[in-house]
Formats: C-alpha cells, structure tokens, sequence
C-alpha cells in the first residue's frame, strides 16, 4: 500500500503536505508520532474512512478487500457475548453457520478466551475485552489491517503478553498492516519497518528492521539503539 | 441477605408512615379530617366487597394501559424518527416543550371540552406521558456510539445484524426509562381526569363522589387503592423487563456453541 504525495488539512493545520510512504506487502508498518500528527488520519485514510485533499492512496491487488480494524479501545457489543462478538464480524464474508463457528472458536482459543465464550463485555477485563477485539480482528477475512494503538491503556505485564499474541496470530497469516502507537518499544517489537511523523512533507524517521520478529528482544542493543534514536526525534519533533 | 435488610427497612419505613398516620389522626380526632387507621382498612374491604368494584378499578387500568400502550408506539417511533432526523426534531421541539410545560390540570379541562368523560383520562394521560418517553427514545437514538458504529460498518454488518445487535440493544435502557416514568406518571393523570370528569366507572369518580359527600375514610381508601394499582404497575413492568433481560441471556448462551 503507497501513500502517494498525499496532502491533508484541518483548518489551519496542514497535517500532510505532498506525503509519501508505502507499506510493503504482508509486512508491518509502524507508525510514531506526537497527537495530532496524522497518524489517526492516515489509519483514516487507509481505511477509506477519510479521502486525502490530494495524492492518492494505492492498494496492492490482495489488499483492495475488507480491512480489519483494531481500534484503542476494544469496541465490543455491549450487550453480545464474547462469542458473538467474534462470530457477527464474520457474517459478512462467511455465509455456512458451522464455518463461522470453527472460525470464531479457534481464534477465541488461540486469544485464551476459550472459557469465556458465553460472558458479556461488562463481566471482562480490559485485557481480556481487548483481547476479544484482537480475536476479532483476525477471524474477520482481510486484507489489510489497521492497528490504532490498541494496547494503549494496558498495563505492561498484559501489554507485552497481548504483543506476544498479536505477533503468534500475525505470524499465522501475515497481511498488510498499519500499526500506529505512541510507545517506540512496541513500534519496535510489531514492526518491519517503523516511521515517525512529525513534519507534514516527509518522515521524520524511517528504518526498517531486519531482525525476525520472534527474536527480537527488548533488551537487544541493536533494538535499544533504534528505540533511543526514536525516542530522540520524538523528543525533538 | 442484602435483599432481607432491604425489605426490611421497606417494611420498618412503611410501618413508620402508618404510625405517622394513626397519630396525627389520633391528634386531630376528627373522622372527616383524617380518619384512622382502622375504620379506613374497614371501608377499604368493605369497598372491595362491593360488585361495582371490580368495574371501577378495570375502567381505570384499562385506560391507564391503553394510554400507556399508545404512548409507548407513538413516542417511539417519533422519538427514534427525531433522533435520526435533526429537522424532524426541530419540528416537533415546540410541541413537545408545550406538553411539558402546560399543566395537567389545563389539558384535563380542555379535553373535557372537546371529548366525553370517558375520552378525557386516556387522551390527557397520553399527552402528559407523551413527552417523557419521546424525549428519552431521541436521546437514545443522539447518544448511540459513534465509535460502533464505525466498527459494525468496517466489519461489514449487514443492516439487520447492526439493528439488531447494536442499535436496539443501545436503546433499550432508555425505552426502559422512558417507559418507567411514563407508566407512573400515566396512573396520576387518568385518575386526577377522573376526579375531574366523573366517568360511569373510575377509582378517580368514586374518589370524586366521596369527597362530595365527605366520606374522608371512602377518599383515603380509593387513594390507598390508587397507590397499590400504581406499585403492581411499577411490580410488573419490573418483572417484564427482569424476565425479557433473563430471556436474552437464555437465547444468548444457546447461541455460543459447546466447547468440549
């Protein structure tokens, strides 16, 4: 996916002027920045929920399809079970009963949700309602996904174990992915590539990374490096 | 355990309420002013014996209900269409702004004008609990969730799948609300149009015929009667919506498939 000289505007403020960036396919873009940067309004973009004033947005072909769309808080139905919640994402793509019933309860499992199919919303955690959107976002059939800063308000401990189920299911079928974040740690751990924005012409920063997702270490000096020079153009922005 | 102290603390506050009765009837000691405790409970089942009883106290539920009823469609449907539509809103702003301002008393005498007595509680009841229930059903419909919305639309719910999982779920509590305070509010106004009105059959016209006659024992008795209509109202509505939330539930576990 290419964001192609794209130039957006709120009033006074020009967000993005005459932009580009591209995310390759099948792999994971991260994107940092201070609030209102852009970052929400290029997830907006992405999902076509938003157009630019100018450039354009071009899609691969195997990324033209739905878009799953893990939002910082968990938007559960309130008053359908966790079950539910997954299996209505499906209906959309997914016409046989028993398909979506496999569909759900495997991702349901894979999340550990297994025992809490028949609770409600109100009756989980924040972890766990999160988690019940992680599963939903990949049972449902996409082709490209848009991750806006989902682990925003959980502490580390369940931060870092939802990353680590993220990065399982991700693993599983890979696909296009826009992750915005505040956190340059967990830009580090998701992303093949991570960008900053900060200056509505171009990225501040922008550097991929080579290290295999599931042996990258937060401790890693490597990783630490990328991780202080983040921190500084932010700090800097 | 919670629910024992509740009840009795209910029952220690009625009992106080009585008390408060007996002895400020005691104190005035006089039969018309506030008779007491015990000639009241006598007229009240001496009342209740009487073979026109049944017919009073059914004239007034049935036209409670069916104000009740009628309100329930009409201020739903306009409530939800005002809700969706800001200029239908608009519309009917100075209508309903009119209805909650203009007192019971007025509508009741005006309507007494243009309808037979019969006509008079139904019609004044729905005016007057008209606004309350349109107001909470626009409300629901002006507060739904932005944010699910955007989610059913990007996980491509269909219009019957986001009707029924997302948007009636979210107006259920004010539907409930509404229909809560509509319901009590329903009781007052067709009783105080009976008074007013004196319909064949009514708790408000026996009221009204007794308080001519000065019969205070029969007036307190028909109200006593009022207040328990109005607490098995507020009961079974409790119940119905106690009983549907459990059905939900029922209907809802069916639903998630057993995982063995």
């Amino acid at each position: 996916m290419r964001f192609l000289n794209i130039s957006k505007r709120y009033g006074e403020n020009q967000v993005f002027d005459n932009f580009s960036i591209e995310v390759s396919p099948s792999t994971i873009l991260s994107v940092v920045g201070p609030s209102g940067e852009g970052k929400t309004t290029l997830l907006q973009m992405a999902a076509g929920l938003l157009s630019p004033d100018e450039g354009m947005i071009e899609k691969e072909v195997g990324e033209q399809g739905s878009i799953s769309y893990l939002f910082q808080e968990p938007r559960l139905l309130p008053a359908s079970t966790v079950y539910e919640n997954v299996e209505l994402s499906l209906r959309s793509f997914c016409k046989e009963k028993h398909e979506r019933e496999e569909r759900a309860l495997h991702y349901l499992d894979l999340v550990g949700l297994q025992d809490s199919l028949s609770l409600y919303p109100y009756q989980l955690s924040g972890g766990m309602r999160q988690r019940v959107a992680i599963a939903r976002a990949f049972a449902h059939q996409c082709d490209l996904m848009l991750l806006d800063e989902p682990f925003q308000s959980l502490d580390i401990k369940l931060k870092y174990a939802l990353v680590t189920s993220f990065i399982k299911l991700w693993e599983e079928s890979p696909k296009t992915t826009l992750f915005v974040t505040h956190d340059p740690k967990e830009a580090i751990l998701l992303g093949d590539a991570v960008c900053c924005l900060g200056n509505p012409k171009q990225p501040l920063l922008y550097q991929t990374i080579d290290i295999p997702r599931k042996a990258r270490n937060i401790g890693d000096a490597l990783l630490l490096a990328l991780e202080a020079k983040l921190m500084g153009t932010l700090v800097q922005s | 355990m919670r629910s024992v102290k509740r009840n009795l603390v209910l029952l220690l506050a009625s009992a106080i309420l009585l008390i408060i009765w007996q002895v400020a009837s005691l104190l005035l000691d006089s039969q018309i002013l506030l008779p007491s405790l015990g000639p009241v409970f006598t007229t009240l089942l001496g009342l209740v014996r009487e073979p026109v009883f049944t017919s009073n106290v059914l004239f007034t539920v049935l036209r409670a209900l069916e104000s009740f009823l009628i309100i329930l469609v009409c201020a739903s449907i306009l409530g939800v269409l005002a809700g969706r539509y800001s200029l239908l809103s608009t519309f009917l702003r100075p209508f309903v702004t009119t209805l909650k301002a203009v007192p019971v008393m007025s509508i009741i005498l005006l309507a007494f004008i243009w309808f037979s007595s019969g006509t008079v509680p139904l019609f004044s009841a729905f005016l007057m609990g008209f606004p309350v229930m349109f107001v909470q059903m626009e409300m629901g419909v002006k507060q739904l969730d932005s944010n699910l919305d955007e989610m059913c639309d990007l996980y491509g719910f269909s219009k019957q799948t986001k009707l029924v999982h997302f948007i009636v779920p979210s107006l259920v509590p004010f539907f409930v609300t509404g229909a809560k305070t509509a319901l009590s509010m329903v009781w007052k106004v067709v009783i105080a149009a009976e008074v007013l009105t004196v319909p064949q059959y009514g708790v408000g016209s026996r009221m009204q015929l007794a308080q001519m006659q000065l019969e205070t024992d029969k007036v307190l008795s028909w109200t006593l009667i009022a207040i328990f209509l109005t607490a098995f109202g507020d009961l079974v509505f409790a119940l119905v919506v106690d009983g549907v939330g459990a059905l939900k539930h029922r209907l809802d576990a069916r639903r998630v498939p057993c995982v063995s």
